[in-house]
């Protein structure tokens, strides 16, 4: 990786590259494990040197993305980006294609900071998982929500007394109630009681 | 209830009938496994309430909590102080999960052992040889005393964890969750804290009246038959053996999933593995310290879930084989 390209990234972060050459930088980072992963280092850098969550040039791409759909707020498909729901992605299939690669580009990027923040150890195998066989992650499905949900009890029952299963479960059962709440925007089956109502 | 899950819960009962004989002499001891009793027991029997802090990564939120046991009953009121306002209400093994911003109330069942804040590992915990126990010094924690006890793995196939425990009643005011590199994955810990205080009804009351809320319930059991496995994991990470197998039909599904519990005496890990159907999802997953990982292997779809680092589930979910 040369100067130029390091420059540019830095430029990227600190949100002061020109569209164009950031789109390009995008394109980059959504085929680049290495790329995605020398930007995670500068994002994580430039987040300890403000001590700050927020990171400029990421805001201008959540802005732009948010554009590209209609402005649906990005936090809405991408906050979480770790575990997105087929729900939340399928409305990007018609988005803009500069949208589409940004948030590829955000995706890799996240999964690998996130990563690089838990463990450097594996951050090199996580950019391979994304590289070979997997372009994202496996989506929160109802499947998947119900195997964390099963796991949570049967481990409980025999013994193991976890507070983060506690959290898993607790954050699940939000996101239940949140997509339950939205299934039933078009057919309200609420009694008239205010009982509970058997799905 | 399981043979070996009574016989637990009556090793259970005995230890904390003889940490009520020798509770004082407690204070004074660096035995972790003693402190580990006696964290079983203050969390099943501390009624408390204060602000809880947990932190993950860059993400923070706090929530206010009231803990209320009495005559062997549960009840408890945490409000998240961030975003949608979430609060959660038990009475007993009911659980009402209540989003305002949504209007809507979700119902569960909860089990006696499961409390919000209970924390690990309890006395029913069996450890092996993959992790070091130890009290490391003395340290303050919302400003009482503390134990600091580290467990430490002996691998990168699971995590470690710091519990501070209050050295008056063995209550665990802080925990962290260690990755590999030492670091806290997740932390989790009281900012203000008011132990075995007299707990008012109207405390444990919901804030919001849910009278015209949107109620659903969760669907609490599954349905769930005991089954002898052909399943074996051919690169099973050391220490984690089968707790438990049996086979189990999700909510909304007919096809029964077989579900095969491993543990290594702390950590957890769960396969599910399920007839291979259309848009079976391969990958990993991860809900806070919780990983996932899917596989396809054969005609079969194979899922591990567990609070393990990933390289864990994905080692394991890889390697399921029939026999």
């Amino acid at each position: 990786m040369n100067d130029a390209i390091r420059m540019q990234i830095s430029a990227f972060v600190d949100g002061e590259l020109p569209d164009n050459e950031a789109d390009l930088l995008l394109r980059r980072m959504g085929q680049d494990a290495e790329l995605r992963h020398k930007v995670a280092e500068y994002l994580a850098i430039g987040r300890a040197l403000r001590d700050e969550i927020s990171v400029p040039g990421v805001d201008r791409i959540h802005e732009r993305v948010a554009a590209a759909i209609d402005d649906k707020p990005f936090t809405e498909t991408v906050e979480i980006a770790g575990t997105p729901s087929t729900k939340s992605i399928r409305p990007l299939a018609g988005a803009a294609i500069a949208a589409t690669v940004a948030l590829v580009a955000i995706f890799g990027l996240q999964q690998t900071m996130s990563v690089d923040e838990t463990d450097p150890a594996m951050a090199n195998q996580a950019v391979v998982e994304i590289d070979s066989g997997y372009t994202v992650p496996r989506p929160m499905d109802d499947q998947l929500r119900q195997y964390y949900l099963s796991h949570g009890a049967t481990a409980t029952e025999n013994g193991a007394n976890g507070i983060n299963s506690r959290f898993v479960t607790l954050r699940l059962s939000e996101d239940a109630i949140e997509q339950s709440a939205e299934d039933e925007d078009s057919s309200p089956a609420v009694e008239a009681d205010g009982k509970p109502v058997q799905r | 209830m399981p043979f070996l899950q009574r016989q637990s819960l009556s090793q259970f009962v005995l230890i904390c009938g003889s940490l009520l004989l020798v509770g004082p002499a407690f204070a004074d001891s660096d035995e972790p496994r003693e402190w580990l009793h006696r964290m079983g027991a203050a969390v099943q029997s501390t009624s408390y309430e204060g602000t809880v802090i947990r932190i993950r990564g860059s993400e923070a939120e706090a929530l206010k909590v009231v803990h209320q046991v009495a005559d062997g009953v549960i009840r408890e009121k945490v409000v998240s102080q961030e975003g949608s306002g979430l609060e959660i209400i038990r009475n007993g093994n009911e659980v009402h999960c209540i989003l305002p911003d949504r209007k809507s109330v979700l119902v569960e069942q909860w089990d006696d052992q499961s409390t919000l804040f209970s924390t690990l590992p309890s006395s029913q915990i069996r450890f092996g040889n993959e992790y070091d126990v130890s009290i490391v010094r003395e340290e303050r924690v919302a400003g009482r005393q503390t134990k600091l006890l580290a467990i430490r793995p002996h691998d990168s196939y699971r995590y470690g964890y710091r519990i501070w425990l209050d050295t008056e009643t063995g209550f665990p005011l802080q925990t962290e969750l260690i990755g590999k590199d030492g670091a806290a994955i997740e932390q989790v810990m009281f900012a203000e804290i008011s132990l075995n205080k007299e707990i008012q009804a109207s405390s444990l009351a919901s804030s919001y009246s849910t009278e015209n809320y949107r109620w659903f319930n969760q669907s609490a059991h599954h349905v769930t038959r005991s089954v002898d496995s052909d399943w074996v994991c051919e690169d099973m990470p050391r220490g984690f053996k089968v707790i438990a197998t049996h086979e189990e039909k999700m909510p909304g599904g007919e096809a029964f999933v077989t579900h095969i519990l491993y543990s290594d005496g702390l950590a957890n890990v769960s396969v599910f593995i399920a007839q291979l159907g259309e848009g079976s999802a391969q990958g990993p997953s991860s809900v806070s310290g919780s990983n996932s990982f899917s596989a396809i292997v054969g005609d079969h779809h194979v899922t591990a879930v567990g609070e393990v680092p990933a390289i864990t589930v994905e080692q394991i979910a890889t390697s399921m084989r029939p026999r």
